[in-house]
């Protein structure tokens, strides 16, 4: 029996188990018990241990139960948030994602499973949300969240849970957060740092108070650039989950006007005071110029996602294709510099070639090493040819290069697409990440 | 000249540095020699200048002893006081690392 004949009868067996399984929850709902205290039976055992808190209660079962909270990204942050939230009663749940699940996404997006891959994220999400509890509900959306649709959806929900991974959905959501009057759980997580912060909450700043202006476009890197370790970012979205309940419980100790750092490295949490509402504020002070969500990615300089990555630095004789580059090979002496880091460059890299990172790349000390050594030793190398993954660097580093080998007759040119174009067009065992 | 001229007290800070900070700056704490009194836009600009944090355009949050530092606001340092550089976290990670050795591909 081969892969798709295996996938496609599993795919028939999920179907015809979500139909059973919806079929069930129906039925049960028909001969729930319903306490005077509004609760049912079957909320009073699930909820128990969670009611019995003197700082809860029925009455607070009852708050988590009419809350409803919007996670914005169901990724490392928004999985474990979900997870815990529906966990927890919260009534209504709404979760955002334009993307479909990738095998890239399983070490750390605890909600999904290996049998998820290539389903989208919002309605796996709601499903894996709705096996854990039935009595909640779900509302996955398959979208882009944008100027034209973020304000319908936030101003149907309670609170916002800020899970997104790139600077201009944070701008978007913040300004539609300030100007539907949402409280803004924001979470972020990087590598083995992660930071909590809630904005516009009650007078307390927004994200906009604290960062008026967007960092660099090309100084920002998302999880596939950087990397992240599963359990920091885990640490911050269950973070944001308990800052949610918190929100709904109107208990003290909200992050507003504060910023919770978390190193996973040395292990140290650290709580700072943020600034007050800025009177400037663009979006929430008194004389606040934006009032109607503006457009995000040309305000950051940045896309929204980081799919199919347009950077066009270079001209089109500056760069070859992965095609002609194969051609020429074993053809002629040429030096192929791969500027990913070292910890990608062990994953897998083409053969003969030389390991510079991008980020060595701006330390003059570095080119001069390179250029010795093509003097010294490889006189006759007229090329040289860069690659990263996906094409971006790449453009950058010949820029660098060119910018440093001003005097010589060396060629510089960039292989488009990168190691991923590699892989689809020339060699199909190469590996993906 | 910044207002952090003359000749006033210096006292010696504690700097310590978050996320793309980290990697720019190349530690992870640091110390810095800087005039009592100083303006908190000097106090940035100082950081900026001695730490490579240019790339990252000024976006960070300045914390001093784990309060936000405002701008325009004057500042009176202590012996001892840390100050946090903490750049937002969607920004990503710049790894600083220095190339060792080179090797020759194709021949």
């Amino acid at each position: 029996m081969n892969e798709k004949i295996l996938l496609a009868e599993i795919a028939e067996l999920k179907k015809r188990l979500r139909e059973k399984e919806a079929a069930l929850i129906a039925l049960r709902q028909e001969t729930q018990i319903l306490q005077e205290n509004g609760l049912t039976n079957t909320e009073i055992a699930r909820y128990s241990r969670q009611v019995i808190l003197p700082s809860i209660g029925v009455t607070g079962q009852i708050k988590i139960k009419h809350a409803s909270v919007l996670i914005v990204g169901a990724g490392g942050l928004g999985c474990p948030s979900g997870l815990y939230l529906a966990g927890a009663g919260v009534g209504r749940i709404g979760i955002i994602d334009y993307d479909d699940v990738e095998i890239t996404n399983l070490h750390r997006q605890v909600l999904f499973t290996s049998s998820d891959i290539g389903r989208p994220k919002a309605c796996a999400a709601a499903e894996h949300l709705n096996r854990l509890n039935d009595s909640i509900q779900v509302v996955p959306y398959k979208v882009q969240l944008d100027s034209s649709n973020a304000l319908n959806i936030v101003k149907d929900y309670d609170i916002v849970l800020d899970a997104t991974d790139n600077v201009a959905t944070r701008y978007l959501l913040n300004d539609a957060c300030v100007l539907a009057g949402k409280p803004l759980v924001s979470g972020s997580a990087l590598q083995f740092e992660g930071q909590l912060t809630v904005y516009n909450f009650r007078g307390g700043p927004c994200f906009r108070c604290i960062y008026p202006d967007p960092p660099p476009p090309e100084t920002v890197n998302n999880c596939g650039d950087s990397g992240v370790i599963g359990a920091v970012v885990g640490t911050i979205g269950v973070l944001q989950a308990l800052q949610v309940i918190n929100i709904i419980l109107d208990l003290p100790g909200i992050m507003s006007q504060r910023l919770l750092l978390f190193n996973g490295i040395n292990m140290k949490f650290r709580d700072l005071t943020l600034r007050a509402q800025n009177k400037k504020c663009a979006v929430c002070g008194p004389n606040s110029t934006i009032h109607h969500l503006i457009d995000y990615e040309q305000f950051c300089g940045s896309k929204a996602n980081d799919k199919n990555p347009n950077l066009k630095v270079l001209e089109q004789h500056e760069r070859i294709s992965v095609v002609d580059y194969n051609e020429k090979i074993s053809s002629m002496p040429h030096l192929l510099i791969d500027v990913r880091s070292a910890q990608e460059f062990e994953l897998c890299h083409l053969e003969h070639s030389l390991n510079i990172p991008f980020k060595t790349l701006s330390n003059n000390k570095n080119l001069e090493k390179l250029q010795k050594e093509i003097n010294e030793n490889h006189h006759e190398t007229k090329n040289i040819y860069v690659i990263c993954r996906r094409g971006n660097d790449s453009q950058k580093a010949v820029k660098i290069m060119k910018n440093f080998f001003t005097n010589s007759d060396i060629q510089i040119r960039d292989i488009i697409g990168g190691i991923h174009a590699w892989t689809y067009n020339i060699d199909t065992s190469f590996p993906i990440y | 000249m910044s207002s952090s001229s003359g000749s006033q007290q210096q006292v010696r800070v504690k700097v310590l540095f978050f996320a793309q900070a980290r990697e720019l700056a190349g530690v992870s704490e640091s110390e810095l020699l800087l005039p009592a009194r100083l303006a908190s836009n000097d106090l940035k600009g100082r950081l900026i200048s001695e730490f490579h944090l240019s790339l990252i355009g000024g976006v960070f949050v300045v914390a001093l002893n784990e309060s936000f530092v405002e701008e325009d606001t004057h500042l009176e340092l202590r012996e001892s006081d840390e100050i946090a550089v903490i750049p937002p976290l969607s920004g990503g990670a710049f790894s600083g690392q220095v190339l060792v050795s080179f090797r020759m591909c194709y021949e």
